[in-house]
């Protein structure tokens, strides 16, 4: 399993192949691919497609810091016990101006380096919105063919903008600390009404069960607060609350039986192909120069056409011609 | 496809043996950073083991090692389990306190280039990031 | 603070300073503004409005009383000049052991023991790769290494700092041969040097760490257990010298080791302990860099700063528990590569920053620090230093020497302005423990030495060889490392199998057991049981793993 693909020898068939009898190079290989997008990631994602579909996929978002990475290592440890295997995509924001990135979240699950079953890929989120589903979306898919069980993207989430993690995840978990009342205060917008699984970590802090109790209040206000949204505490430096929501996981995943599953599917299909059509769309409108376009833009400017037949003319009309 | 070219590089930081002062790891880290490149950052005392698994499994371009005290020692351990994971043609390099007579040593083991102390901040990335397009260059990545 | 100029009773100041800054002026008519390495403001020139005698009384005082600002002693560096204390070991106990008698037979009586990396690790010599072993320091792991440690020496003769970081078997190692010896532990003196984690959790160090809850506990037992059993010794040694390393700002540094003073004597209070009786015990240990009258006012701030605290948020009224004890050693972080020989010039000015700050206890760092562990040569150039900086120089002749300079005076009270100030943002952040569990001490040093490096970067800040004044490399100066022969620790490996071949291995088994239930209950003293498992010959790295598992295992706070 060490030994890594003869470069010549590599066709898309080849390479899926090999990522699909769980060979480890191959797979890392093969996320840098799909990452980078472009033909060669179309061609593998074929390939690869028809072994998809087998794992599940856990979304975990959340403040920075409120130990989303220290979950996810505890989490490891207990789906481990269970004898599945665990993928982990960790996703950390690059810089907007470089397009560097410090890829930490690693640290926090440092003991599980070295264990067979466990494949952990940090990603840099390259740009915001749409880039991040898709990327995020392709590597979990390789993960997936590769025969890992369980793949969990933990991803910052810091409100409403960045909600990406559930165009890709069958399962949700936002996770919250004590003492960040600003941060509730904006999971109200966004965060909260995505969440499958709620957690309140640090438990350990006296000012945890105040946490609880807010966003217990929270999800009565609800407008779905039908839909209950299991709430749990954890303290995951000390591992304390971790089989719990393990199961409570669990549970959310079997509730959504194979109907569900392929729902919610299409929906991330959509999602994903709305934040991609805009993307591609923005960076054409960007590039595009020329006398349809600009006629267009002017009579918007001039309030002769208003922004949402103007859109509607765009994605119709032939303004793309460079002329 | 232009968008392969522009990937950035992937550099694994990380310290190996008994010595955690991470001050200097740390600043590196930043400058690879906001050189453009994506750093995964580890904590010290790595295992030689555990690098090879992560610099594997994060498919990077190079990894670079910091050591203050006699931990360069272990470097070519790191080389040759490299070597065995077929990694060999990974550029690894090492910045802190090595002494010359250690520094010739690591070379003829493989170590690709060591920093000094005072190396300026241009010299490091520019470093890297030829060591880095050379290794992927021979890789091929994205083409198969 | 700061007096209006017109306040001053001296005849013609006021049109001379206006004179004078004409004339300034003109010479320099557009000048950058310069900062000290802490972020303060340098003027040209300080006169009497920065500083007059009016103030004295209030902020100097006389050594030995009130403020401290001038010294802790009465008689400070004339009566008993700072000790040597330069920090050795190497190899195997026997290469420490020879080092050590040489070091005595020059006169020495402090002495210092650095054990090998593995040590801190918390690790036996048969646990590590051994190509490692003895490279930093001496391998330690049982009572046969620390007696072959202290062969043919009178350990209750010496005053004995180690680097002995949590959980303190060094220590323990140390008493275990004292009863071998059958000397009492009453007659024995010295320091647990690193005994402070909270430093090691921020700086990152070289140290494993036990989880913080068990590490608070841990050391407070260790103060408790010697200040009842063993009270020669200075139990906690709080140091600012790894904060400062990893990038800390002088100011920074002496804040936040103030604040860990603080937060472990209210955890000795709060076990119900005496201010009057712990606190003369604190030492503190910090590093010296070479911005020179920067480092200065950092002592002599820190010590008035130390003084107010005991006493004011003490009570206490023990004139020895205001005394702010500080060993310091020069930076190794100022010393190049580059022209390694100009290092030895830098340590000269660090040392004498250190000597006019007051210290009780200095290290000089030998000029080779940066090419490899210090070579025997270059370690008697660092002690030469310190002896003609005391005898040739004879900088020790006059107490507090700077003291009354303006701009000193003025430069010390805007360092313990600033100080202060990082103090309260500390105490606002709920003390120091939490303001480490949270990150924010490491998230305000780590961007201090991000921006120092820029001023490196961008040739603000000179570094002589490395940004300007640079010289084709000379390697004249490289001299060639000793490291301990294959043969000899595979010796010392063959030693510590025997050692655990020859004790009562049931002994061991009851003792850890003990340890392991001490650690899991509510209150039994943790330190106790461990010395007791090393006098029935449990080795540190048994003792440590106990440890590690009942309490948990110290993860990195923070990451960049
Ligand atoms: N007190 C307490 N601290 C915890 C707990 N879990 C994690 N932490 C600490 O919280 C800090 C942040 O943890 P991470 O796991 O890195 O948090 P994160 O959400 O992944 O952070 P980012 O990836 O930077 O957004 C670390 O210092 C952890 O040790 C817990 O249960 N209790
Ligand atoms: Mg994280």
């Amino acid at each position: 399993m060490s030994v890594r693909p003869a470069v010549e020898s590599w066709g898309a068939s080849d390479l899926a192949a090999r990522v699909r009898a769980g060979n480890r190079a191959s797979i890392a290989r093969a996320i840098s691919t799909v990452e980078a997008g472009g033909k060669a990631s179309a061609e593998l994602l074929k390939a690869l497609h028809e072994a998809t579909g087998r794992a599940r996929l856990f979304g975990i978002t959340g403040a920075p810091g409120v130990g989303k990475s220290t979950l996810v290592g505890a989490l490891i440890a207990e789906l481990r016990n269970g004898y599945q295997s665990v993928a982990v995509i960790a996703v950390d924001p690059s810089s907007p101006v470089t397009g560097g990135a410090i890829l930490g979240d690693r640290v926090r699950m440092t003991q599980h380096v070295e264990d067979d079953g466990v494949f952990i890929r940090s990603l840099a989120s390259r740009g915001s919105g749409g880039g991040l589903s898709l990327a995020t979306s392709r590597v979990a898919e390789v993960l997936d063919a590769a025969g890992l069980e369980n793949v969990i993207i933990e991803t910052v989430g810091a409100g409403q903008s960045e909600i990406d993690v559930i165009d890709v995840a069958d399962i949700t978990t936002v996770v919250c600390a004590p003492g960040l009342g600003d941060d509730i205060q904006a999971m109200k917008a966004g965060l909260l009404e995505v969440a499958d699984v709620l957690v309140v970590n640090k438990a350990d802090d006296p000012m945890a069960t105040l946490t609880v109790n807010q966003l217990e209040s929270m999800l009565a206000l609800r407008s779905d607060a039908g839909r209950k949204v299991p709430l749990l505490k954890t303290a995951a430096r000390d591992a304390v609350g971790i089989p719990e929501l393990a199961d409570a996981l669990n549970q959310a995943f079997e509730k959504l039986d194979q109907q569900g599953r392929a729902e919610r599917r299409l929906q991330r299909m959509q999602r994903l192909l709305a934040t991609v059509a805009g993307g591609i769309v923005a960076r054409r409108l960007k590039a595009t120069r020329g006398r349809r376009l600009d006629q267009l833009l002017t009579r918007m400017a001039a309030g002769e056409l208003d922004v949402e037949t103007a859109a509607v003319a765009l994605l119709k009309s032939d303004v793309w011609r460079q002329d | 496809m232009s968008t392969s070219a522009q990937r950035p590089y992937r550099v694994l930081v990380s310290k190996i043996g008994l010595d955690g002062h991470d001050r200097g790891s740390r600043i590196v880290a930043a400058y690879l950073r906001d050189a453009g490149m994506e750093v995964i950052y580890t904590a010290p005392w790595q295992e030689v083991q555990a690098l090879v698994r992560m610099a594997s499994d994060e498919d990077v371009d190079l990894i670079g090692i910091s050591s203050l005290a006699t931990d360069h020692l272990l470097l070519p351990k790191l080389l040759e389990a490299l070597r065995a994971a077929d990694l060999g043609d990974l550029p690894v390099v090492v910045g802190g306190i090595v002494p010359d007579e250690d520094e010739q040593a690591l070379i003829e083991a493989g170590v690709r280039r060591v920093f000094h102390p005072g190396s300026s901040r241009d010299e490091i990335v520019s470093t890297v990031a030829a060591l880095a397009a050379e290794a992927r260059i021979q890789r091929k990545t994205e083409s198969f | 603070m700061r007096r209006q100029p017109s306040q001053l009773p001296l005849p013609g100041f006021d049109q001379a300073r206006a004179e004078w800054r004409r004339a300034y002026g003109e010479q320099l008519p557009e000048e950058r503004p310069i900062f000290n390495r802490s972020g303060i403001e340098i003027a040209p020139l300080y006169t009497p409005e920065h500083f007059s005698d009016e103030r004295y009384m209030d902020a100097l005082g006389f050594p030995g009383h009130g403020p401290m600002t001038r010294g802790i002693y009465p008689s400070m560096h004339r009566g008993r000049a700072w000790s040597q204390r330069q920090l050795i070991g190497l190899g195997v106990p026997e290469d420490y052991n020879r080092r050590l008698k040489r070091i005595l037979a020059s006169g020495g009586t402090a002495v210092s023991l650095i054990p090998c990396n593995s040590v801190y690790r918390g690790l036996d010599a048969d646990q590590v790769d051994p190509l490692l072993l003895g490279t930093c320091g001496a391998v330690v792991n049982t009572v046969d290494d620390m007696d072959a440690c202290f062969a043919d020496v009178a350990v209750d003769e010496l005053s004995t700092a180690m680097n002995d970081p949590l959980p303190f078997t060094l220590l323990a190692l140390l008493l275990a041969v004292s009863d071998r010896r059958g000397i009492p532990w009453t007659k024995l003196t010295g320091t647990s040097n690193q005994s402070d984690y909270i430093s090691h959790f921020v700086a990152n160090h070289m140290f494993f760490r036990i989880a913080l809850p068990g590490s608070r506990r841990i050391l407070i037992d260790h103060i408790e257990f010697t200040n009842r059993h063993v009270p020669g010794w200075n139990p906690v040694s709080v140091v600012g010298q790894h904060m400062q390393q990893a990038g800390a700002t002088p100011a920074e540094a002496m804040a936040f080791t103030l604040c860990t003073a603080v937060q472990y004597a209210e955890d000795c209070i709060a076990r119900g302990m005496d201010p009057d009786t712990f606190l003369p015990r604190f030492t503190f240990f910090f590093d010296i860099s070479i911005s020179f009258f920067e480092e200065i006012a950092k002592f002599r701030a820190g010590r008035r700063i130390w003084a107010r605290i005991v006493r004011q948020r003490f009570g206490a009224r023990n004139p020895r528990a205001a005394r702010f004890k500080f060993h310091a050693q020069t930076s190794g972080v100022d010393l190049t590569r580059q022209q390694p020989y100009n290092n030895i010039a830098r340590v000269t000015a660090q040392a004498m920053a250190g000597i006019f700050g007051g210290l009780q206890s200095l290290h000089t760092d030998a000029y080779d620090e940066v090419l490899s562990v210090p070579t025997e040569h270059a370690a008697r150039i660092a002690v030469c230093t310190q002896n003609i900086l005391r005898e040739e120089a004879q900088l020790g002749d006059v107490i507090d020497p700077l003291g009354g300079s303006y701009y000193l005076e003025h430069l010390t009270n805007e360092t313990e302005a600033l100080i202060e100030s990082l103090i309260a943002k500390v105490d606002d952040a709920g003390g120091m423990y939490r303001a480490v569990e949270t990150g924010l001490v490491q998230t305000m040093i780590g961007e201090s030495a991000m921006r120092f490096q820029a001023r490196v970067d961008n040739g603000e800040q000179t570094v002589v060889g490395v940004n300007k004044y640079r010289l084709e490399e000379d390697s004249d100066a490289r001299a060639s490392l000793k490291r301990p022969s294959p043969e000899k620790i595979e010796a010392q490996l063959e030693s510590l199998r025997q050692y655990k071949k020859g004790r009562d291995s049931a002994a061991v088994q009851r003792a850890l057991e003990t340890l392991t239930r001490v650690a899991d209950s509510e209150n039994e003293n943790v330190y106790a049981a461990l010395v007791e498992a090393t006098i029935a010959g449990a080795t540190h790295g048994e003792v440590v793993a106990v440890l590690r598992r009942e309490m948990g295992d110290g993860e990195p706070l923070i990451v960049p």
